[in-house]
This record gives structure tokens, C-alpha cells and sequence, in this order.
């Protein structure tokens, strides 16, 4: 008989049976799990372990013209908060060390934490009211406290990271800057205008999450990595901006005015060294600043440019050849005809009763006299000439929200327009129209854009993209120009801005005193007191512009421009011989060095 | 195990079964291994990612930090507070000076070899041929 041990028949079919029946029960569980019902399981898969993270961009930075100082920044701040219902009664000798490190007293930390409900309206909910799930402690922790307040280990005690941006230099340059709103929209400044470089790109992360919600990377599908933000370095210079910014402190501080302006520039690119305004605000506390005080005066504030426009009719009627500096003109009348009609001319303080060369008329600032030069040209001809030198037009400042300034064609004029407007009345100017006109004399006559970036980096700090010089037009000839400086420097040397006058460093400008219309009037206590000028004048190395918009004198008297600003013109630009090392025209040591005898009080 | 008879294959379809499921089962096992690798290098990687993202927002702070520090107003505060004194020159200070300062600063420091150069210092050579000449 054979031997046929376990395998007889009859089991094995029986073995084989059941594992073929069971295989076959686990091949149909498949088949129906894989295939007829796929679609139902694998969309509720889906719809509870799908997940999506967004990786937000890091918003470049905002550099000074060094491409080290950093203007403006991004960061992570927690805000930070508590879920009363989680707290431990152990955790209680915590409380004071935390109440620390928030920085907020520990009896407004006890009665946060100690509150766990809040009244709701709704009569049924009982005296109970609504458990408190989340309660804030603070708005802005940093990392390396929340690091430490994570150490210490409260239970209920947690943070939402959020991202903000910084501004280390606070109110540096604010105007210039702008500023990114709690909801992370660029308001004003480079922030808005640069926003499409400094912005970035967010990537973003597919995947799916287990049951406490945490992400199993190992299911990671697609991946999009975020594209941080360009850098935007600008021509501000963040030390020249801090003279700027403390002299402005000092105008407001002596004169208490309602406004000023300073502004500094380089006349042959024409880009920005500074731009200041009073008054001014901390881009880090924006939200608690008046709207006013964000406006940029130098671009969007219209003011009469006053004597500072003479600059117009005098290089008009150079360029013209209708005089030469030597040129004497009659100064002394008080009417005069012309075009057929007898027009009574401005007044003039100090009016000479002998006639007065055309560079005394620039140095005395003369009324009388820069209207009998706009005169030898005639309406047409001075309109040419003050629109060519950026008046009545925006001057392509980046930032936006700038003026266009008031003035009218010739067509509108009133018939004493041409005895007004020489003397800058009767014409509205923004602050940088008026710099950049007087940065065109500076300039040999060519005419430039202001511009505020220098150029867009990367974030491996490799330039992408560099601004340069803009030209807008050539105004008069670079002979006519080089004319009308020495003549601004004859305001220094012996006219009415000789407290601006620096030895050897030949300063050139053009003192203004606007009177303020108040309520329809002009007014004799109301000023706008101006000096702009740029030095040396034979080789220019910065334009300064300083406006001060009624401004009080503590001796009481008016607030000329030779009292309340060009004082701050000679004060910045001492600062500035010193710092971009300008050598002094008139001295015989050029190309030499600074050997400095000390540099302590 | 009988290979020849009736039941031969019987036996041996068991045989493969059974090595089949074997089979099946280490392949399983090890593809539930191989999962388990990647889910621990993803969830490592995913760990590297949180430090260097944490690191990252440190040094953000610490860069805003000392950006603040190196702010024109702060440098002033410390100069107070340190009561330092320093200031910016002024004109009046500044000795301006023509004449190279290198080339100055170069003849002050070697004046001694300088000095030395005046006085004939004698040379010797040989010629060719042997014989020694003094210069």
C-alpha cells in the first residue's frame, strides 16, 4: 500500500480549497476596494489626509547706498496667547517668569489667564457664558522669547507665527522708505513702488497629514519652493540722511513750523542722497501716526518758490544773450511799462537807488530787477524757460503721489503775472521741482530725473538690474550755467546768504522768502523760508535743499530764508565736506589727504 | 517526499504554494520596510527643514538686531553713554596736505637707508678670466 503520509485526497483538496477560498476572498476584497470602489475611498482619502502648505516668500530687503545698511527688513514675531481651559494649576509658579518675558505686569497676566469665560448675549446660554479658547498676551514676541517661553513649559501657552516687517532705522528716511501694512500690502515710498521686485514668490507643498493633523512628509507629491524677494538698494546714504534728519529735528525744535523739507542730491546723476521731512514718523509704529505726517512733503506739497525762482528769469535772459552779468538794470521804479499797459512792480526791501548789475540783482535778490529780466524776454519766453526747468510738470520721482505745481500758461496769465512770477510768486512748485531746478544749474544746464534705486540684487547678492542717470532735457548751455553759479556764489560771498558762505569751498545758492496766502491774503507774519543752493560751485558734489514752512524765529522776527534755513545748509554741508570728502576749491592742495588733528570734543 | 506518483503534483503544487506565500510575504515585508525608510528619512528631511527654517528666522532677527545697533541714532546713544566724545571733524581740524603721503611716509621710515645711499659702498666682481677687479 502506498504510503501517502498527510496528503491523502481528501485533506489536501481540502487545504487547497480553503486557501484557494480564501485567497480568493482576499482578491475579491482587493478587486472591490481597488477597483469597483475606488473612487468613494480614495476621494474620502483624500479629502481627509489631503493637505497643502504654502511656503510664504521671504520680502527682500530695502539696503542704504552702501549695500550694508539695512533700511528694511522681514522677520518672524509670535503672537502669542492662551487657552485658559489647558492651564495647570502647577504651572502657576511659572506665571511671574512668563509675565516677564511678555513683558506685561503679572496681575494683567493672572486676570488673563484667570478668566475663562466670556458673557454672550444669548439669555439661554445660562451665567456660564462662552469658554474662552484663546486669549492673546501679546502681539510681537520674538523668537528667542518664545524659544524661552516654550522652555518653561505652561501648558495652554502657545504662539501663531506671523510675519512682519522690520524697520531698524525707525524713522530714517520714512518718506523714502514707505511702509508694508499689518495685511501685508506695500503702502507708499519704495515699498510700493519696488514691491514687484521685493516681494517674492510663495511656493507651496502637497502632501497628507495623519490623525493629529501632522504632515507625513513621506506622501509629499509636489513641490513648488518659494522664490524669496529681490533686494532694493537705494541712493539714500544713511549717515547723510541723519544729518538731514537731525537738522530737521533742530528747525522743528527752534522754529516750531508747520512743515520742512530738506533734501540732498547729487547733481550729476541726480540721484537722492536724502530726503527728509517735518514731520516726520517711525515705520515701525505707522498705525499710530496722523495720515499727514506720512505724506511726503518734498513731492507732494505745493509752495511759492519765492526768490529761489529768480534762478529762471536770470539764466533765461544769459542764455537769451539779452545781458550779461555786468549788465546794469534800472531797480528802483515802482511801475513799468510794458506790452503798452503801466504795471506796478514788487516791491523790494533793500531797493538800490542806483541800477543794479544782473549778478547783484541775483545776490540782492532783487524783485524789481528779475522782473525787468523776464520782461526783456516777454511772457512766452519765460513760460518756455520755467517749464523747461521742471515747473508745471511732475519731475518722474519714483515713489508717486508727487504734485504737478501750479502754472498757468501764457494765456491765463493776469496782466501782473510777469512782474510776479520772476519773483516766484504766482507759481506753486513741489520742494523737488524747485531742488532739481536749481540742480540744473548745477548740472551745466542739463536738466536730470531724481531717483531714489540704485539697483535691484538678488538674494545671492548678484545685481540683477541697475538704474542709472536719467536725463529729462538740456535747459540752458553749460556756459550760461557755469555764468549763473558764480553768480549764486555771489549770494554767498556778499548778497543775502552769506551765513551759508564756507571758506574755499565756493557755495553757491539762491535764498527764498515766500509770503503765505492765509485766507485769500498774502500775510507779513507767514513765511516760507528757502535756501538752495549746491557747492563747489566749479565742480558740484551735492545739491541741499532746505524749506521751511512758517517757521518762528525765537527773536520774533520774519522767518526769512537766510534765517531759518540757510543756517541748516551751511550746517549740513560743513557735515558733508567731511564725509564724502570734498576738497576746498581755492586751496592748493589738491588731491591731497585729510590728515585730521583729533576728532573728540 | 513522493515525486513520482499519483499525488506527485499535488504535493509539489503545495510545495510552491507554500514558497509562493513565502515569497509574497518577504516581498510584502520588505516593501512595508522599504516605506517605513522612506517615512523616516521624509519625516528626518522634514525635521533638517524646521531647524533650518527656525535657524533661518533667528537669523533674521539677529541680522534686524544688529541692524538697529549699527543705526546712526544708536551709535550716537552708546557714544553718550560711553561718553566717548566722538564727533565728526570740522573744517578747522583738517590739515590738507599736497604732497604724497606714501612717498613721505616711506622716506621717514627708511631715512637711515636712505642716508646710506650717499656713501660708495665697494662692490667686488670677478672678470672671466680670474682676475679680480674692485669698483
Amino acid at each position: 500500500m502506498t504510503q501517502r503520509g498527510f496528503a491523502s485526497n481528501y485533506r489536501i483538496v481540502l487545504v487547497a480549497g480553503a486557501l484557494f477560498a480564501s485567497l480568493g476572498c482576499v482578491a475579491l476584497r482587493l478587486a472591490d476596494l481597488h477597483v469597483f470602489s475606488r473612487d468613494y475611498y480614495v476621494s474620502q482619502i483624500e479629502r481627509a489626509r489631503y493637505r497643502i502648505d504654502v511656503e510664504t516668500a521671504r520680502r527682500g530687503d530695502i539696503l542704504a547706498s552702501n549695500g550694508d545698511d539695512i533700511l528694511a527688513t522681514s522677520r518672524s514675531l509670535i503672537q502669542l496667547g492662551v487657552d485658559p481651559q489647558s492651564l495647570r494649576e502647577e504651572d502657576r509658579a511659572k506665571w511671574p517668569e512668563l509675565a516677564r518675558l511678555v513683558n506685561i505686569p503679572l496681575a494683567q497676566l493672572t486676570a488673563v489667564f484667570e478668566t475663562k469665560t466670556r458673557p454672550v448675549a444669548d439669555e439661554n446660554a445660562g451665567d456660564s457664558g462662552r469658554l474662552i479658547r484663546w486669549a492673546k498676551l501679546s502681539d510681537s514676541v520674538e523668537e528667542s522669547v518664545y524659544a524661552e517661553i516654550l522652555k518653561l513649559g505652561v501648558k495652554g501657552v502657545y504662539g501663531n507665527r506671523t510675519y512682519t516687517r522690520a524697520y531698524p532705522h525707525n524713522s530714517l528716511a520714512s518718506h523714502v522708505i514707505g511702509f508694508v501694512n499689518k495685511e501685508g500690502q506695500p503702502s507708499g515710498g519704495v515699498e510700493a513702488f519696488a514691491d514687484f521686485y521685493l516681494r517674492g514668490r510663495d511656493g507651496w507643498r502637497e502632501s497628507e497629514k495623519d490623525g493629529l493633523r501632522r504632515e507625513l512628509a513621506q506622501f509629499r507629491t509636489r513641490e513648488v519652493p518659494a522664490a524669496d524677494g529681490y533686494s532694493v538698494v537705494l541712493s539714500i546714504d544713511s549717515v547723510i540722511q541723519h544729518m538731514v534728519d537731525e537738522e530737521l529735528a533742530a528747525i522743528a525744535q527752534k522754529f516750531k513750523p508747520q512743515k520742512a523739507t530738506i533734501i540732498v542730491s547729487d547733481p550729476h546723476t541726480g540721484f537722492i542722497l536724502a530726503l527728509g521731512n517735518y514731520p516726520t514718523f517711525d515705520l515701525n509704529a505707522f498705525s499710530t501716526t496722523p495720515i499727514a505726517h506720512q505724506r511726503n512733503i518734498a513731492a507732494a506739497d505745493l509752495y511759492e518758490p519765492g526768490s529761489t525762482f529768480k534762478i529762471v528769469p536770470a539764466a533765461m535772459a544769459l542764455n537769451e544773450g539779452l545781458v550779461a552779468p555786468g549788465t546794469r538794470l534800472p531797480c528802483n521804479q515802482e511801475t513799468v511799462a510794458y506790452n503798452g499797459r503801466e504795471l506796478r512792480l514788487m516791491r523790494d526791501d533793500h531797493a538800490s537807488p542806483i541800477p543794479l548789475t544782473v549778478a547783484q540783482i541775483i545776490s540782492h535778490s532783487s524783485n524789481n530787477g528779475a522782473a525787468r529780466l523776464a520782461m526783456l524776454a516777454g511772457d512766452r519766453k519765460l513760460y518756455d524757460y520755467a517749464r523747461a526747468f521742471g515747473f508745471g510738470e511732475q519731475t518722474g520721482f519714483p515713489l508717486g503721489y508727487e504734485g504737478s505745481g501750479l502754472f498757468n500758461p501764457v494765456n491765463k496769465w493776469s496782466g501782473i503775472d510777469i512782474t510776479r512770477i520772476p519773483a516766484g510768486y504766482s507759481i506753486a512748485a513741489t520742494p523737488l521741482q524747485i531742488h532739481y531746478a536749481m540742480a540744473t544749474i548745477a548740472n551745466d544746464g542739463v536738466l536730470m530725473r531724481p531717483q531714489v534705486i540704485r539697483e535691484v540684487r538678488d538674494t545671492s547678492g548678484e545685481t540683477v538690474f541697475q538704474f542709472g542717470p536719467a536725463t529729462r532735457r538740456a535747459v540752458v548751455s553749460p556756459e550760461t550755467a557755469r555764468v549763473m553759479a558764480r553768480m549764486l556764489e555771489g549770494v554767498v560771498t556778499e548778497g543775502t546768504g552769506k551765513v551759508t558762505n564756507i571758506p574755499n569751498f565756493e557755495v553757491a545758492g539762491k535764498t527764498g522768502t515766500a509770503q503765505k496766502l492765509i485766507d485769500g491774503r498774502y500775510s507779513n507774519r507767514n513765511h516760507v523760508g528757502s535756501f538752495v543752493g549746491f557747492f563747489p560751485a566749479t565742480n558740484p558734489r551735492a545739491v541741499i535743499s532746505v524749506i521751511v514752512d512758517d517757521g518762528r524765529p525765537p527773536s520774533g522776527g520774519n522767518a526769512y530764508g537766510s534765517v531759518v534755513a540757510a543756517p541748516s545748509f551751511k550746517r549740513i554741508a560743513e557735515q558733508l565736506i567731511q564725509y564724502l570728502d570734498i576738497k576746498p576749491a581755492a586751496s592748493s592742495a589738491s588731491g591731497g589727504l585729510l590728515a585730521m588733528q583729533g576728532g573728540r570734543q | 517526499m513522493n515525486t513520482t506518483g499519483k499525488n506527485a503534483f499535488i504535493n509539489q503544487l503545495f510545495v510552491y504554494v507554500l514558497v509562493g506565500v513565502c515569497l509574497s510575504g518577504s516581498a510584502g515585508l520588505g516593501a512595508v520596510w522599504l516605506r517605513h525608510q522612506i517615512s523616516i528619512t521624509a519625516n528626518h528631511t522634514r525635521r533638517l527643514e524646521v531647524r533650518l527654517a527656525e535657524a533661518e528666522r533667528r537669523l533674521a532677527e539677529v541680522t534686524t538686531y544688529v541692524a538697529a545697533e549699527q543705526s546712526p541714532d544708536a551709535l550716537e546713544r552708546r557714544n553718550r553713554e560711553m561718553q566717548l566724545g566722538l564727533v565728526m571733524p570740522r573744517e578747522p581740524q583738517v590739515v590738507r596736505v599736497a604732497e604724497s603721503p606714501e612717498r613721505r611716509l616711506a622716506a621717514k621710515r627708511n631715512a637711515d637707508l636712505f642716508a646710506d645711499e650717499s656713501v660708495a659702498t665697494p662692490v667686488r666682481f670677478t672678470l672671466t678670466g680670474g682676475a679680480r677687479q674692485r669698483q
